[in-house]
C-alpha cells in the first residue's frame, strides 16, 4: 500500500503500456487478417490479383450458383452431423467416464490419464493411424471383423458415403472424449459436498442423484462444453482432411465448411488448382458469421442459469 | 454477467482463427515487401554495372525438394558453357511452393528463374505479368505447339520452357505374366482376356481404387483414347463434338465395365494402397503415372516390371500413351539478371540438357529424341515420343472453378458409388465445360 502511494502518477500510467509487444504481434497477425479477409470477400479476385470491387457478389454466388450454394448446404449438413454426434457420442460418455472417476473407484487416477492420452497426440497422427486403422482390406477393424465371423461388416469405412463421415466423427470423438472429461470433472468437483451429502441423506441415489442434483449443479461446465463443442465442430477441418483430403471425399460424402473454403480459397491439395480468393473470403466471413452468431444467442439465453453459481 | 461476457470473448477468438487462416499469406506479404525489395535492389545494382566477365549468381525457385541432386548435375552441365553463371537451385515444399511464390512475386522479388506449374495455374502468373516473354529465344521451336501450351498466357505468348513430361501407360508384373503364359496384350479384347486369366487365378488384375479423385480422371485420361481415339478431344476443342457425345460417354461406361478386374473394396482404396497391392505382386498391372516406378522400385528391388501402352478397341486403333508437361523454367519479369537467366532459357532447350534430365529426373524429355539409359526410362521416353495423346484434363480442361477436371474426378467417383450413371457423369462434366470453355472454330 505504501508503494502504490509513493509511485509518481505517470508510471501508474506507464503500466497500461506494457502490453503493447503482445497486442501488436495479435493485432498484426489476428485482428488485421480478419479486417483483410472481410475487405477481400467485396472483391473480385482474377487469381492473384485484386479484382473490382463488387459488393456482396462473392457472397451472392455463394449462395445462388451451382455448384456453390448446392456444396454450401452439403457441407453444413455435415458440420451439423459432427456437432450431434459429438455431443452425443463424445460428451455423453465423458460425463459417464467423469462421474465413474469422480466416484472415486480404485485406479481412477490412472483411468483419468488413459482416457485424456489420445488428446496428447497430434490431430493429423490420429488421423493417419485411424486411417491405417479403417483401411479396407488389410486394416486392424476389418481385418478382426473377419476374424469374428462378421465378414459382411467389414466395410470399406473411409469409402463409403453411408459410413464415411460417421467413421470420421467417431474418431474425433475418442480424440476428443478427454478434454471434455476433463471438463466435466472440474464441474464435479466444484459441486460441495455438503449438497451431495445433504440430497444422500433425503434418501436420493443413483440416477435421480444425477438428475435432479448434479447436472443442475454443473450448469457452467454444461455450457462451456457446449460451446466448445460448437465451434470444433463448424472448424472441423484437420481430421477430414488427414483422412479424406481436400475433396471431402469420397463424392463430397466428408465435406464440411473449412474444407470446401480451403479447397476453393487455396485450390485443393495439388497444388495446380484454381484459386477463387473472394469467394473463399466470403465463404470465411459466412462462417465466422454463423459461429459468432450461434454462440452468443447460446450464451445470451443461457446467462441466467450461469450467473446462478 | 461477467462470464458470459469472457465466454463470448473466448467464442470470438476461437470463431476468428478460421478467418485468420484466409488472410495469413497476405498479412506476411505486407511485412516482406517492406523489406525484401530493399535488399535485393542494393545488392544487384553494382552488379548489373560490372563487367560482363564478373560472376553472376541467380536463384531457381522450384517445389521439386527431391530432385536436389539431379539439378547439381543440370547445373553442372550448363556451367560448362557458361562459366561466369552461378546458380543455385533453391526448391521450397510442395504444397507451399505456390503460396510463397505468389507473395514474393506480389511484393516485387522471388527467385529469378521461376519453376513453373504447367497449364491453368503457371498461366495465371503470365497473366498477371509477372514473367518474361520467351518467344524470342533461340530453340524455342524445338518444342510443339502442344507442349508449349503448358506455359502458354491467355495472350498467346509463351512464357516458359517446358523441360520434362509426366505420361501414363500400364504397368505390369513380368514376372506373373511370365507364369500364366500372358504377353503384353495388343488390342482392349486381349486386355480384357489378360484380365481374366489373372483372375481366374485369384491375381488382382488392376491394382486400381476410386477414392482419390485424382486417380480417376488420370485413369480415365489414360484409356480412354482407346475408345475415342485421338482426335475426339480436337472436335471437342474446335466444337464439333462435346462430353455428352457418344464418345466420351462410352470411354465412362468402359470405366465402370472394368470393376469386375478390381480389389475388394476398392471404393476405399487410395494410392497408398495401390501401390502396395502392385508392389507386394498382390495385383499384375496398374494404369499409372511414369514417376511411380522410381517409389516403386525402391519399395521392392526385386520386382520385375515392365510397361505396355494402352491398346486400341477398334482392331485398326493405335496403342497410347498419355503426356503432360511436368512444369517449365521461366524468367522473372522483376529479375535483376534478364540476360544471364536468358541463357539458362536457351541451355534448357538443347540436348546436352535434355539427356541429363532424362537420366537424372527419371522422365521423358520434351526435346525429342532423347535416349535414357535405364531401359524402362528409355521405353516410356521412347512412347511418350511417338505415340503420346495429351492427358486432356490436365492440358486443356483445368479451368473453371471448380476445375472441370475436379468435377470429372469428382463425377466419376459418385459412379463408383453408383449415385451417377455414365451419362450423368458426361452431363456433369459438360456442364462444368460449359462455365468458361468456348470453343475455338
Amino acid at each position: 500500500m505504501n508503494n502504490t502511494a509513493k509511485t509518481p502518477g505517470w508510471k501508474k500510467g506507464a503500466v497500461h503500456l506494457f502490453p503493447i509487444p503482445a497486442l501488436a504481434v495479435y493485432i498484426l497477425f489476428v485482428i488485421y487478417p480478419i479486417a483483410a479477409a472481410f475487405g477481400y470477400s467485396f472483391y473480385d479476385w482474377k487469381g492473384l490479383v485484386r479484382g473490382d470491387f463488387i459488393g456482396l457478389g462473392n457472397f451472392v454466388s455463394l449462395f445462388t450458383k451451382e455448384p456453390f450454394n448446392h456444396l454450401f448446404w452439403n457441407a453444413f449438413g455435415h458440420n451439423l452431423y459432427y456437432f450431434l454426434i459429438e455431443m452425443v457420442v463424445q460428451n455423453v460418455l465423458a460425463f459417464l467416464l467423469a462421474y465413474l472417476v469422480f466416484s472415486k473407484l480404485k485406479g481412477s487416477g490412472f483411468l483419468k490419464m488413459a482416457y485424456f492420452l489420445p488428446r496428447l497426440l497430434s490431430v493429423i497422427v490420429v488421423g493417419f493411424l485411424w486411417k491405417l486403422m479403417l483401411n479396407p482390406n488389410n486394416g486392424v477393424v476389418n481385418v478382426l471383423l473377419k476374424k469374428l465371423g462378421l465378414v459382411s461388416w467389414a466395410k470399406p469405412w473411409l469409402g463409403d458415403p453411408a459410413t464415411a463421415l460417421t467413421s470420421i466423427t467417431m474418431v474425433n470423438s475418442w480424440f476428443g472424449i478427454g478434454f471434455s472429461m476433463l471438463i466435466f470433472l472440474a464441474g464435479l468437483q466444484a459441486i460441495s459436498t455438503e449438497v451431495i451429502e445433504a440430497a444422500r441423506i433425503d434418501g436420493v441415489k443413483g440416477f435421480r442423484m444425477i438428475r435432479s442434483i448434479i447436472l443442475p449443479m454443473m450448469n457452467q461446465s454444461l455450457i462451456i462444453i457446449t460451446v466448445f463443442t460448437f465451434i470444433h465442430a463448424f472448424e472441423a477441418f484437420e481430421l477430414v482432411y488427414a483422412m479424406e483430403g481436400s475433396q471431402g471425399e469420397p463424392y463430397n460424402a466428408t465435406d464440411t465448411l473449412a474444407v470446401f473454403f480451403y479447397r476453393i480459397a487455396f485450390g485443393g491439395s495439388s497444388g495446380g488448382d484454381s484459386v477463387a480468393l473472394g469467394l473463399g473470403s466470403a465463404l470465411a466471413v459466412v462462417l465466422f458469421i454463423i459461429i459468432a452468431t450461434i454462440s452468443a444467442l447460446f450464451l445470451y439465453f443461457t446467462r441466467n442459469q450461469s450467473a446462478q453459481h | 454477467m461477467k462470464r458470459v461476457f469472457s465466454g463470448a470473448l473466448v467464442t470470438m477468438i476461437a470463431a476468428t482463427s478460421m478467418l485468420a487462416g484466409c488472410s495469413s499469406t497476405n498479412s506476411t506479404n505486407n511485412t516482406a515487401s517492406s523489406t525484401q525489395p530493399a535488399a535485393t535492389s542494393g545488392s544487384t545494382a553494382p552488379a548489373q554495372t560490372a563487367a560482363a566477365q564478373e560472376k553472376v549468381k541467380l536463384t531457381i525457385g522450384s517445389w521439386r525438394t527431391e530432385d536436389i541432386d539431379a539439378y547439381a548435375k543440370i547445373i553442372a552441365e550448363f556451367k560448362k558453357t557458361n562459366p561466369n553463371i552461378d546458380l543455385e537451385f533453391k526448391p521450397t515444399k510442395n504444397t507451399e511452393y505456390n503460396t510463397s511464390l505468389n507473395t514474393a512475386l506480389q511484393s516485387g522479388s522471388g527467385p529469378d528463374i521461376i519453376h513453373l506449374r504447367p497449364y491453368a495455374a503457371g498461366a495465371a502468373l503470365a497473366d498477371a505479368g509477372y514473367l518474361e516473354p520467351l518467344d524470342g529465344v533461340k530453340g524455342m521451336d524445338t518444342f510443339s505447339k502442344d507442349t508449349l501450351l503448358a506455359a502458354t498466357g491467355s495472350n498467346g505468348k509463351v512464357y516458359g520452357v517446358p523441360t520434362v513430361f509426366s505420361s501414363t501407360q500400364i504397368f505390369y508384373n513380368k514376372k506373373i505374366f511370365q507364369k500364366y503364359n500372358l504377353q503384353e496384350p495388343k488390342t482392349w479384347d486381349e486386355l480384357i482376356k489378360t484380365a481374366d486369366t489373372l483372375k481366374q487365378n485369384k491375381v488382382t488384375p488392376f491394382a486400381f481404387g476410386s477414392k482419390e479423385g485424382w486417380i480417376l480422371s488420370l485413369t480415365q485420361g489414360a484409356l480412354a483414347p482407346s475408345v475415342y481415339g485421338t482426335d475426339f478431344i480436337k472436335k471437342v476443342l474446335s466444337g464439333d463434338a462435346n462430353f455428352k457425345s457418344p464418345e466420351f460417354v462410352s470411354s465412362i461406361k468402359q470405366m465402370k465395365d472394368l470393376v469386375p478386374y478390381f480389389p475388394d473394396n476398392y471404393v476405399g482404396i487410395g494410392m497408398d494402397d495401390m501401390r502396395n497391392m502392385f508392389v507386394t505382386e498382390q495385383a499384375a498391372m496398374m494404369v499409372m503415372g511414369d514417376w511411380e516406378y522410381a517409389v516403386m522400385k525402391k519399395a521392392n528391388p526385386d520386382l520385375q516390371m515392365d510397361v505396355f501402352p494402352v491398346p486400341p478397341v477398334k482392331a485398326d486403333g493405335k496403342p497410347t500413351v498419355t503426356t503432360w508437361v511436368d512444369g517449365s523454367f521461366a524468367v522473372n519479369a522483376k529479375s535483376a539478371h534478364k540476360q544471364e537467366a536468358l541463357k539458362f532459357m536457351e541451355f534448357l532447350t538443347t540436348k546436352a540438357f535434355g539427356t541429363v534430365a532424362v537420366n537424372e529426373l527419371q522422365k521423358p524429355s520434351t526435346i525429342p529424341g532423347i535416349q535414357a539409359n535405364d531401359p524402362l526410362v528409355a521405353k516410356i521416353t521412347k512412347n511418350a515420343d511417338s505415340i503420346s495423346t495429351p492427358y486432356a484434363a490436365v492440358v486443356y480442361f483445368s479451368a473453371g472453378n471448380p476445375t472441370t477436371k475436379a468435377t470429372l474426378e469428382n463425377s466419376l467417383q459418385g459412379m463408383y458409388l453408383n449415385k451417377l450413371t455414365p451419362e450423368q457423369v458426361a452431363e456433369e462434366v459438360q456442364k462444368s465445360a460449359d462455365t468458361w470453355f468456348k470453343p475455338k472454330k
